[in-house]
């Protein structure tokens, strides 16, 4: 595979989730996702009086995509990276920073919410991921069987005729 | 290696249609957006130019169901054909799981398909992954012109060695695309449960 793929779990996953949620807690922010750098969400964590999300799956590809281009503009123009991405709207805030390599911290918020404070402890947060990340070793290979393949060649059917 | 996670219990892989502009990916996955149920299926992104050419990506996101106990899903992306559009064309090929090359059989369009596929050899060594590695499919497709050429020159051309599955078809009638979505996933899902 092209792309480092993360495999999140266990005990790795919780932390995750704590930080993410103690981020939402500490700024006030709508939804915060960790998402690879494919453009899959790991994780996902949203204010309690926050609205339905909008579609994550395409956030995330959208994202990710972007990520990827401003990467390649970057190193084109001679930068290691170019961090982080700020889209201001005139009702809310899409920031996206890096997670070492691997992923990617996304947040969205109301512009009421300080975009000095979200930065701060977005920094701690993401320093905080990227010590989990690091951590995370190799998944823990599951062995899909047979049945693996049968299940999935009969869904397959129903879904593709 | 598809994206598992195992918290969240779900396998997601990343399939690409590739080829040269105009041959018909968008409109492959156009007829997969409005033929798999609604509650099956995402909302479909299009980054597209005004004469509706792709200018990045299309993206679709397809929900297979749970495969013991895993919640597996395709995402569907197609890269943009014309010939400039290499830089972002390599940015979409990261982390593919399986590829679906939609030939175009009109005449005129033969050698755009050659450099087509010799394109997407470079930019996976580019990647530093073997061709080998990845199920690819041949799609063979608008049959229904007039002047297609035989498939079996195209495929001469594009699959020398006769090593790829190939199919034929229309994808703006919908003949032939879900046959290969269903290989190809096939083939991206048994590599799962075959340990190198
Ligand atoms: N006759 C015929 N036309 C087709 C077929 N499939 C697609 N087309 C037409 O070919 C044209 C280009 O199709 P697209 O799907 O946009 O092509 P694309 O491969 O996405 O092109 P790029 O985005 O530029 O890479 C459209 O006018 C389609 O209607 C087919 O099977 N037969
Ligand atoms: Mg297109």
């Amino acid at each position: 595979m092209i792309e480092p793929s993360l495999a999140l779990y266990g005990e790795a996953f919780d932390q995750v989730e704590q930080h993410l949620l103690d981020l939402l807690n500490a700024t006030g922010v709508r939804y915060c996702l960790m998402v690879d750098r494919k453009g899959f969400v790991l994780s996902h964590k949203e204010a309690l009086w926050a609205p339905r999300p909008p579609a994550l799956d395409s956030i995330a590809t959208l994202v990710a995509g972007n990520a990827a281009a401003t990467g390649a503009l970057a190193s084109m123009l001679g930068e290691r990276t170019f961090s982080e991405q700020i889209h201001q709207g005139e009702n809310g805030v899409l920031y996206v920073e890096s997670i070492g390599d691997k992923a990617l911290l996304v947040l969205i918020f109301d512009s009421s919410v300080p975009l000095g404070k979200v930065k701060l402890y977005a920094k701690k947060t993401i320093a905080q991921l990227e010590s989990v990340l690091d951590n995370v070793g190799e998944a823990p290979k599951i062995e899909f069987d047979k049945g693996f393949s049968d299940t999935a060649g009969a869904l397959l059917d129903d879904l593709f005729g | 290696m598809s994206t598992i996670n195992f918290a969240a219990r779900e396998i997601n892989c990343k399939i690409v249609y590739y080829g040269p502009g105009m041959s018909g990916k968008t409109t492959n996955l156009k007829y997969v957006f409005g033929t798999i149920p609604g509650h099956l299926r995402g909302e479909m992104v299009s980054l597209a130019t005004e004469d509706e050419r792709t200018l990045f990506f299309d993206f679709l996101p397809l929900d297979l169901g749970s495969v013991q106990g895993f919640k597996t899903r395709f995402h569907l992306y197609t890269v943009p054909g014309q010939v400039f559009y290499n830089a972002s064309r390599k940015l979409i090929l990261r982390g593919v799981d399986g590829i679906i090359f939609v030939a175009d059989s009109a005449p005129n369009r033969l050698r755009a398909n050659a450099e087509s596929m010799r394109n997407l050899r470079e930019n996976l060594v580019e990647h530093g992954i073997n061709l080998k590695e990845v199920p690819l499919i041949l799609q063979i497709n608008k049959r229904d012109l007039p002047d297609a050429l035989p498939a079996s020159m195209i495929r001469a051309v594009l699959d020398p060695k006769g090593e790829l599955p190939v199919f034929e078809a229309s994808a703006h009638e919908g003949v032939g695309v879900f046959e290969c979505l269903k290989m190809v996933s096939k083939l991206v899902l048994e590599r799962l449960s075959q340990p190198k």
